[in-house]
């Protein structure tokens, strides 16, 4: 079954590629040497990549050309560029959900950007602490940071002030939530007061934003991890108020990723915990004026920061790459860093514009005061420690183990198990995990 | 008229063709399975440790797989169940001398020719659990305010008759056929021997449907354990809690979502073997009940 797919999925491959080579004009010598990109942008984000990116980066090195392709999901993408690896013919850049950094950093496929840019051809310097520590790995920097994200607090003002609430007052802690939360159901102005996407994400958040470790040996930082630490008491104690939440009717679980923010637009539920970089699709999509605000903290709790997500750009290696190659590709990372275009994607999107240049540019341009939920996201990774904790996690075989601790996730929320006895199972399958990861990956 | 081919080496050569084709996609990936099944896979370089059974004996003993494997039977029953007793009742209907049947028996085929992802985002899209119509409804009517991305069984209950609706079409024309081969003679008598209208249909009409039932059971078993992949990955994602982790689901999710080659090519071998002892018993068992009349 599985081989015949891939087989399937390579055939198809071989065919396009069949296809574009003969796109090409014969004796088109001064055809623009072509990179190739693998992307998972959906959306909003897909135009803002496969149009202006690419068409930018064409008129500002004409030599040069991108070639974006859209490979699916996250998960779909690092596979598709897995078996494109093995074939012997990946694309020169992949985008890499932070989920695959362990795995892509295990590789042996790879080319750490610092390879890549010429020292100084980049500022580093000039990209923001939080968001160039998480893919700073042993002091190397081994990914373009490109689309970072975290998670912030969505809420719809027209029913806080239904409900009677302060509508530029978002809860600040867990304790808020539930207060407001009560207010909002009973006064009908919502018909639950929050829901999240991306649950596992969340818990990895709430660890994050309370200096909590979920794994072992620094989060997996300094050595590959061996354990998660998931089902220490703290994250009982965050998935048990969740569940509380779930019990009295003020949270709506509407599924994993992006499927609840269509109960947030719809007004039916009064606040949303999702990525910043729905912002401005949310902005577009919502009938009522939209706020927001950092996660909620819980009550009596250390305080830590919210963690980076999102993806970077990974130069794959192949069969090695030629002089000129590397050159575009060091060309093109220079071009999505300057600051116009740092500050453009940012807009379009509302992932972070990840330079300092890029900030003091959309300040200039009064960005932020005409768009305060896109200051949100920043604000609140400019909170805090950095710290292994607040770095985020690294995890091998981290894909599957999201997929289970959305799964232990679930069945807490809907009664099947306490939430002690889902993350302990879940902890158990996932320490297997990393055994398995640790085993194969000597 | 007999016809004979001039030489011994034509047929073979006229078959080369398939059998090229069935080797280069069949035999080759399903060997290339077996082998794989006994290995621990690096994802990037395809370098394999050899670990034996190792991989049988995780899935066997994994909470998770036989979890999966007890989620596929039963909705594999339902799906079986509900398809075959829905079209039945469906056809019976649409065999019935109406105005206008023709434009019926057009319309019933439709599900079948949706893709199973756009008939996943129907589905979806009907209980979508804030805003979902048929959830409006239920609301309305019940008080109760069911989140199939929170409740398995609610969730396993959807999935189970959309993945059966969609499958209506291809049944009901089968039912069809079958119904308008059931001589009327046989029907006229009994009538005329005083049976009333729900005895001709048991005694008399669903045995010798029974060839086309039996038919469609082995077809809606198959489909029901391998062709729901893209209803399961558009409506649930296996969610919530595992509650659709069908195995042809968590096949997909070890091996395309998580590069565990290894464990997922073991996957498919207990996989092929489960539903080939599947079919083997439906053949004895209920293939001896048939009536080829």
């Amino acid at each position: 079954m599985t081989r015949i797919l891939t087989r399937v999925g390579v055939v198809l491959l071989l065919v396009a590629v069949v296809g574009l080579l003969a796109a090409i004009p014969p004796g088109a010598a001064q055809a623009p040497l072509k990179i190739t990109l693998w992307h998972a942008m959906g959306g909003a984000r897909y135009d803002a990549i496969t149009k202006d990116i690419a068409a930018g980066f064409s008129k500002a090195y004409p030599a040069y050309a991108l070639e974006p392709l859209y490979t699916g999901s996250y998960g779909e993408t690092v596979t598709k560029a897995i078996a494109a690896v093995r074939a012997g013919s990946p694309p020169h850049i992949v985008q890499v959900f932070e989920v695959g950094t362990q795995t892509l950093l295990d590789s042996g496929a790879i080319i750490p950007v610092t390879e890549v840019v010429k020292p100084g051809d980049i500022d580093f310097d000039d990209y923001i602490g939080p968001i160039l520590n998480y893919y700073q790995v042993g002091g190397r920097l081994a990914s373009m940071p490109f689309n970072s994200s975290t998670a912030i607090l969505y809420y719809n003002k027209d029913v806080f002030q239904k409900a009677g609430l302060d509508p530029s007052k978002p809860p600040a802690t867990y304790k808020d939530v539930e207060q407001m939360g009560r207010k909002i159901v009973a006064s009908g102005a919502a018909r639950a007061a929050i829901t999240f996407g991306w649950p596992s994400w969340m818990l990895e958040q709430a660890h994050a934003m309370h200096d909590r470790p979920y794994a072992d040996r620094g989060n997996g930082r300094q050595a590959r991890a061996t354990r998660v630490l998931f089902n220490e008491p703290f994250g009982v104690e965050v998935l048990s108020r969740w569940k509380r939440w779930a019990d009295g009717k003020l949270l709506a679980y509407g599924g994993r990723e992006y499927a609840p923010n269509k109960a947030f637009l719809s007004g039916e539920v009064a606040m949303l915990m999702q990525s910043t970089s729905q912002v401005t699709t949310i902005e577009k999509a919502a009938k009522f004026p939209v706020g927001s605000g950092f996660l909620p903290r819980i009550e009596g709790q250390s305080a830590g920061r919210s963690v980076i997500g999102g993806a970077s750009l990974w130069v794959l290696r192949g069969k090695g790459r030629s002089p000129q190659e590397l050159d575009a590709i060091a060309k093109f990372f220079k071009f999505i860093a300057l600051p116009a275009e740092t500050a453009k994607w940012h807009m379009d999107t509302g992932y972070f514009p990840a330079t300092k240049t890029a900030v003091a540019l959309l300040r200039k341009q009064e960005w932020f005061v005409k768009h305060p939920n896109h200051e949100t996201a920043f604000k609140q990774i400019q909170e805090g420690p950095d710290t292994p904790n607040t770095r985020g996690v690294l995890l091998g075989n981290f894909v599957q183990i999201r997929n289970i601790t959305d799964t232990a996730i679930e069945k807490a929320l809907s009664g099947r198990l306490s939430p002690k006895e889902a993350l302990d199972e879940a902890a158990r399958e996932a320490n297997k995990l990393l055994d398995e990861y640790n085993r194969i990956n000597k | 008229m007999e016809g004979r081919f001039p030489g011994r080496a034509l047929p073979y050569a006229l078959l080369l063709p398939s059998i090229a084709v069935i080797a280069v996609f069949l035999f080759v990936p399903a060997i290339e399975a077996l082998r794989l099944s006994l290995f621990e896979v690096a994802p990037f370089t395809g370098r394999g440790t050899f670990v034996g059974l190792a991989n049988f004996r995780e899935l066997v003993g994994s909470g998770i797989y036989r979890h999966s494997l007890s989620v596929t039977l039963l909705f594999a029953v339902g799906v079986v169940a509900l398809g075959l007793a829905g079209s039945l009742a469906v056809a019976v209907l649409a065999s019935l001398r109406l105005p206008g049947v023709g434009v019926y028996r057009t319309v019933l085929l439709w599900p079948y020719a949706l893709s199973p992802a756009v008939a996943g985002t129907i589905w979806a899209l009907l209980f979508d659990p804030s805003t979902g119509p048929m959830t409006v409804l239920l609301r309305a009517v019940t008080g109760l305010s069911p989140n199939w991305m929170m409740d398995g069984t609610y969730a396993l209950g959807v999935t189970v008759v959309a993945a059966a609706w969609k499958m209506l079409g291809f049944n009901i024309v089968f039912f069809l056929a079958g119904l308008q081969a059931v001589p009327q003679e046989l029907q006229e008598a009994a009538r005329v021997d005083g049976a009333g209208g729900v005895r001709v249909f048991w005694r008399i009409t669903f045995p010798i449907l029974s060839p086309v039932t039996f038919f469609l059971f082995v077809m809606n078993s198959l489909y029901a354990f391998f062709e729901v992949f893209g209803l399961i990955d558009v409506m649930t994602q296996g969610g919530p809690g595992g509650a659709t982790d069908i195995l042809v689901y968590r096949l997909y999710q070890d091996a395309f979502i998580s590069a565990r080659w290894g464990i997922a090519s073991a996957q498919s071998i207990l996989l092929f073997a489960m539903v080939g002892v599947l079919m083997l018993i439906q053949f004895r068992l209920a293939g001896r009940r048939v009536v080829y009349a």
